[in-house]
């Protein structure tokens, strides 16, 4: 009797395991809710198994049966992570879903891939820090902000951006987090007008702002709503409407202590 | 005339490059995205530019450029085995309509706290055409965007695989 290299076939609770750990990766890295479901029902699929599976913005429930036996079926509830962009995961793990079901790979060497995959090294936070300031730099000259409105915001932009990093870190609560950012980026972008410098500090103030967007959110969320998931959509688009009414807060903030009227 | 007219579009693409370089590295994808959706954000901003410059009104203005980025992201999809939203929805960023949608915050907040009613209309005038402005850019992004998506399903959700 050799045992060990026998490859052993998995527990319907260890598949169940391994789809809900990636379904909560892709929903955490902001994958579509189309996506999600489409990925996962492959690879079950590839193990022998259907899902019905319900994603919901902190949890996913799924219920996965066996194909040869019916009465062969568990749902498994489990709660995802909050928001954090990762589209190198959503990429690597939709390559993964179909090279697990084109090659028929078993589910040691899926689970495997999966934990490589997660485990991948992010993009170092200083270049993330320099290139997102620049982009909103640029962002400004789009608006038509002349040199010193670009200084300002590259200026404000890189000290927001930074506060974001580190109160992430700390997993201090979103909504602080954007509004705190929100305010420190607006306020030094706002000191041309305490100081006077060029002759579009409005458009500094305006651009400054604009890197905490919560784009692929509300990108998502229309999407969700389009395909027909809408309660996703709807539950997506509440948290980047409170997002944004954050950011304004922020804003706005920093504008009355600036004693600004307009924007 | 029709030279600076070039060169203003020229730059406003190169600008929407550097803007979707930043707003896309937040996201943190593969360095091969990174490049492509600079490009294809240069070239969505700048055609919206000049779609709005020639008079089209800006929403349509927009769903005409995300169209075309969305069916040229199928493509590129195709080609470096990547989802197509790992790049489009990046370089759609520079055209989010952020501005309108902080004016339509703090437009509230000026009606909330205002008693003059002449001013008090102008407000929910402002209100409603940045609130409005705002929702229908967001829509025709990403309608503009998942057109291959809708018009080619089975296409677009294969583009990751290999064999």
């Amino acid at each position: 009797m050799n045992s060990i290299t026998e490859t052993k076939t998995p527990t319907i609770h260890q598949i169940a395991d391994l789809l809900t750990d990636v379904a909560s990766e892709l929903m955490t890295s902001g994958a579509h809710t189309m996506r999600i479901i489409q990925n996962i029902s492959r690879m079950a699929e590839t193990f022998g198994y259907y899902i019905d599976l319900s994603v919901f913005q902190l949890s996913i429930m799924m219920t996965i049966t066996s194909k040869s036996d019916q009465s062969e079926r568990i749902t498994v509830i489990k709660k995802t992570r909050p928001l954090l962009l990762n589209f190198t995961f959503v990429s690597d793990l939709s390559s993964l879903s179909w090279d697990t079901y084109d090659k028929q790979l078993p589910f040691d060497e899926v689970k495997e891939k999966f934990h490589a995959i997660i485990s991948q090294k992010k993009m170092s936070r200083w270049l993330v820090l320099f290139l997102v300031a620049c982009a909103n730099a640029s962002f400004c000259a789009l608006f038509k902000g002349d040199l010193h409105a670009v200084a300002l915001v590259f200026i404000g932009t890189t000290a927001g951006f930074f506060v974001r990093q580190e109160m992430i870190k700390r997993h201090i609560n979103h909504l602080v987090v954007f509004t705190t950012s929100a305010f420190v980026a607006s306020l030094l972008s706002g000191l041309g007008y305490a100081l006077h410098l060029g002759n579009t500090p409005e458009i500094a103030l305006a651009a400054s702002v604009l890197y905490l967007i919560p784009g692929v959110p509300l990108i998502n969320s229309i999407l969700d709503i389009i395909e027909g998931h809408i309660l996703t959509g709807t539950a997506r688009l509440v948290n980047a409407t409170s997002l944004i009414v954050c950011i304004a807060l922020g804003l706005f903030s920093a504008m009355l202590i600036l004693g600004l009227e307009k924007l | 005339m029709s030279s600076n007219i070039f060169l203003l579009v020229l730059f406003d693409g190169l600008l929407a490059a550097i803007a979707a370089i930043g707003f896309a590295v937040i996201s943190n994808p593969s360095r091969k995205a990174v490049f492509v959706s600079a490009f294809l954000a240069a070239v969505g901003h700048a055609l919206r530019f000049f779609l709005i410059k020639s008079g089209l009104e800006i929403s349509l203005a927009t769903f005409v450029a995300a169209s075309c980025i969305g069916l040229m992201s199928i493509f590129f999809a195709k080609m470096i085995h990547c989802p197509a939203e790992v790049f489009s929805f990046p370089s759609l960023l520079p055209m989010i309509p952020g501005l309108f949608a902080y004016r339509t915050i703090l437009g509230l907040i000026r009606f909330m706290q205002n008693d003059d009613p002449v001013k008090s209309q102008e407000f929910l005038q402002n209100i409603f055409h940045n609130g409005f402005t705002t929702m229908f850019i967001l829509l025709a992004l990403v309608i503009g965007v998942s057109l291959p998506v809708l018009l080619f399903p089975k296409y677009s959700f294969k583009v990751t695989r290999k064999y």
